[in-house]
């Protein structure tokens, strides 16, 4: 059976599960074995004396007895119980930290220990603060005078009860024993400095997002989800090892002269040297590009693709051999997966008129079948409709139109115009001459305006289509009207 | 409200108000065997943990829901009359946000001891946790207990422990069961409850200064300690001293003159 959490947590969140918590208890239980343990002393106060404390330096010894670690590693060690709450500071109660030396601490009591089942309760801090008040009017500290009017704010209707509950709780403390009760204050102050820490404190309990399901449910298991999980391992395609490393090893040897980190950034790592020579070189759009950028596009076929560069040059070429449907077909595509949904529709539409109905200005030459999954799926257009179309077209490129590119005058002269730009050496003086110059760069928004800018650029000057072109060469009249040049 | 008689509804009133009262009084009672679970509660897992404290733990959490239930059919019966006047409907909300808090601290309370008493059994007294308590929550289990409905102090029986953890589940889901009714069946909106009271509540007594002082002092540096207390004494000797020479010169003056 398991015991729920009282508030029902409607929401559904879910605090993530803190392993360590478990691990500091069973640390917790051996230090405080009164045999084994770390030694405990009386602490005298004026009127008592209250046994258990017990001294940083004794702790630290501990710790590193039993772990067999050296002595900063078991203060960090010992630091990380006293900030998740395990211990606490006697003296001094706000700084959660091990101190090397006489200083004392005392084990809490695992009422107080912090839990991942239950979470800290807002409605407890509230009373904790209220009794405080009680014992003694403005103690409270200027960030927990805040929380508690915050709170009285957010749970206004419960004030009475909390105030009335604080009273009870402070006239049964009384009923104990005076160094009880002295025990039971500093418990209670200790707990909620870990659970709220004082602002500009790092909180040990800070677990970052909360998760959607619940880490103490019991998981499902169940035959069916075996036999789930085994079917889909035995379906998992496989590689043989030699043939996966030796991907691994040519995508390493490839790439090398190219990685900033793991080789020179010519002329020079912007990042090191706050000179910004290189970005300014490399720009998307630049007119001629390094040479490192030219030798990174015949690595494949997807990295001219990928680099505007390229892509442009790509274009120039495909625009010479009069087969640029193909690349503006796959670009339309990815404009479609890409864009916003509210457009999609007549993108799409816009697309099929374009490029595969029949007689359409620029048709792309796809296979019978993929043609009609095509037009099927068009009927009822989603982001993905164009997807084996645009995979044959990229293949078709990939093997055809890409090897003749390399060996184009187009792209030979692009190498040839491109530039090696010197290492840069810069003097310290230079520099700091240079880190006191250092600018922001253009603004995103500045830098889109550019981009449609050019695409509509684009878009006017679009390549002639093929009927335009077949009417003028063979100066015969065709019985389809000629289209105006469609836009990408 | 329903056309009533002048004479009905004084009676009405009448007898709302003193189930008001009840009300009040039940209420208040639970919220302090609340508290007093609370702090016998802390006390669970610690070098203090006994089965005397089991055990008054056990009393004071069945005092709890004898109160619970009593208060839940009480209130909800009143909520669910419709000719309930407006303040006394007004009161009695609040009657019941304090209610249903106090019993969600209590369901807390009531699943935190019945984990901890799964990891620390009194079996094993080397694990339980060296907390620096001497004294055990008889006193506090004393107040809770001692209040006119119930007053037997019963001798601490030895209890399987088997046993009390199966009727402690059963009463955890108990309350859960009591909390989702009350929500089910009572439909009370908690952003129109207005408190009473002050949003601080007044120092209850200003004789607690000893075991402040005894906080306090623990605040301040190992070196420092006896010696803000030291110099309080040497002042009291120094003026006691001086008293004393005082009534020697006047006794001197006297017996010479």
């Amino acid at each position: 059976m398991t015991i729920r959490n009282a508030i029902r947590d409607h929401g559904q969140r879910y605090r993530p599960r803190m392993a360590c918590l478990k691990k500091a208890e069973k640390v917790l239980l051996e230090m405080q074995d009164p045999k084994t343990g770390v030694k405990s002393q009386p602490q005298r106060l004026v009127i008592t004396t209250i046994p258990h404390a017990i001294s940083g330096e004794d702790i630290i010894a501990w710790l590193a007895d039993r772990f067999q670690i050296d002595s900063q590693e078991a203060r960090n060690l010992g630091s990380m119980l006293v900030a998740l709450g395990y211990i606490y500071p006697l003296q001094d109660h706000k700084r959660l930290v091990i101190k090397p030396d006489a200083s004392l601490y005392r084990f809490q009591t695992p009422y107080f220990w912090p839990t991942q089942q239950w979470p800290v309760e807002d409605t407890d801090y509230a009373i904790y603060l209220a009794k405080r008040n009680i014992r003694k009017k403005g103690i409270l500290e200027l960030h927990e005078q805040e929380q508690y009017n915050r709170l009285h704010k957010w749970m206004n209707h419960k004030w009475d009860f909390i105030v009335m509950q604080a009273k009870e709780q402070y006239r049964a403390a009384k009923e104990r024993k005076k160094p009880d009760r002295v025990v039971f204050d500093c418990q209670e102050r200790a707990y909620w400095v870990v659970h709220r820490p004082p602002p500009g404190t790092v909180s040990a309990m800070d677990y970052g997002l909360e998760r959607r399901i619940d880490p103490n449910a019991d998981e499902v298991t169940g035959e069916s989800l075996h036999m789930i999980f085994t079917q889909q391992s035995i379906m998992r395609p496989r590689v043989k090892s030699s043939v996966s490393i030796g991907a691994l090893v040519k995508y390493c040897a490839t790439y090398n002269s190219h990685d900033p980190f793991l080789s020179k950034c010519l002329p020079s790592n912007p990042w090191l040297t706050d000179d910004v020579t290189y970005w300014t070189l490399n720009m998307p759009n630049v007119e001629i590009p390094t040479k490192m950028r030219v030798e990174r596009w015949t690595f494949s076929f997807r990295e001219l693709l990928s680099d505007p560069r390229g892509r442009d040059d790509f274009r120039l070429f495909l625009k010479k051999e009069f087969s640029g449907e193909n690349l503006a077909f796959w670009e339309g595509c990815e404009d479609l997966k890409w864009g916003t949904a509210a457009t999609m529709r007549e993108k799409a539409e816009h697309i099929y008129k374009t490029f595969l109905a029949r007689g359409a200005p620029r048709w792309i030459n796809i296979d019978g079948k993929t043609m009609e999954i095509t037009v099927k799926g068009l009927k009822h257009p989603h982001r993905y409709v164009l997807e084996a179309a645009q995979t044959h077209i990229y293949m078709l490129m990939k093997k055809d139109s890409f090897g003749r590119y390399m060996k184009s005058p187009v792209f030979k002269d692009t190498l040839k115009k491109a530039i090696a730009p010197e290492e840069h050496k810069f003097t310290d003086a230079q520099l700091e001459q240079n880190a006191k110059n250092r600018r922001p760069s253009l603004s995103p928004i500045i830098l889109r305006q550019q981009e449609l800018e050019q695409k509509a650029k684009m878009a006017a000057s679009a390549p002639v289509d093929i009927t335009q072109v077949m009417s003028k060469l063979s100066k015969q009249g065709k019985e389809v009207a000629p289209r105006p040049p469609s836009k990408n | 409200m329903p056309l009533v008689n002048n004479k009905v509804g004084d009676d009405c009133t009448v007898g709302t108000d003193k189930a008001l009262a009840d009300g009040k009084a039940l209420v208040d009672s639970l919220i302090k065997v609340v508290a007093c679970y609370r702090h016998l509660a802390s006390c669970v897992g610690s070098c203090t943990d006994s089965l005397q404290l089991r055990d008054e733990l056990r009393q004071t959490r069945e005092k709890a829901q004898n109160l619970a239930v009593s208060i839940c059919q009480h209130l909800t019966s009143h909520l669910r009359d419709k000719s309930l006047p407006e303040e006394q409907r007004k009161e009695m909300e609040l009657l019941w946000v304090a209610f249903s808090s106090g019993l969600e601290l209590l369901h807390v309370d009531m699943c935190k001891v019945f984990s901890m008493g799964d990891i620390f059994s009194l079996a094993n007294s080397a694990s339980l946790v060296q907390t620096g308590l001497q004294g055990g929550g008889s006193e506090v289990a004393a107040r809770a207990l001692s209040l006119p409905d119930l007053n037997q102090a019963r001798a601490p029986e030895a209890g399987l422990e088997s046993q009390e953890r199966s009727t402690m589940e059963q009463e955890i889901s108990q309350i859960d069961h009591m909390i989702d009714d009350m929500e089910m069946k009572v439909n009370v909106l908690r952003w129109m409850v207005e408190p009473h009271g002050p949003q601080y509540a007044d120092p209850l007594s200003s004789t607690d200064s000893a075991s402040l002082a005894l906080l306090s002092v623990d605040e301040e540096q190992p070196g420092h300690q006896p010696q803000s207390q030291h110099s309080h004494m040497v002042v009291f000797v120094v003026l006691f001293a001086v008293v004393l020479v005082a009534t020697t010169l006047s006794v001197c003056v006297v017996f010479f003159s």
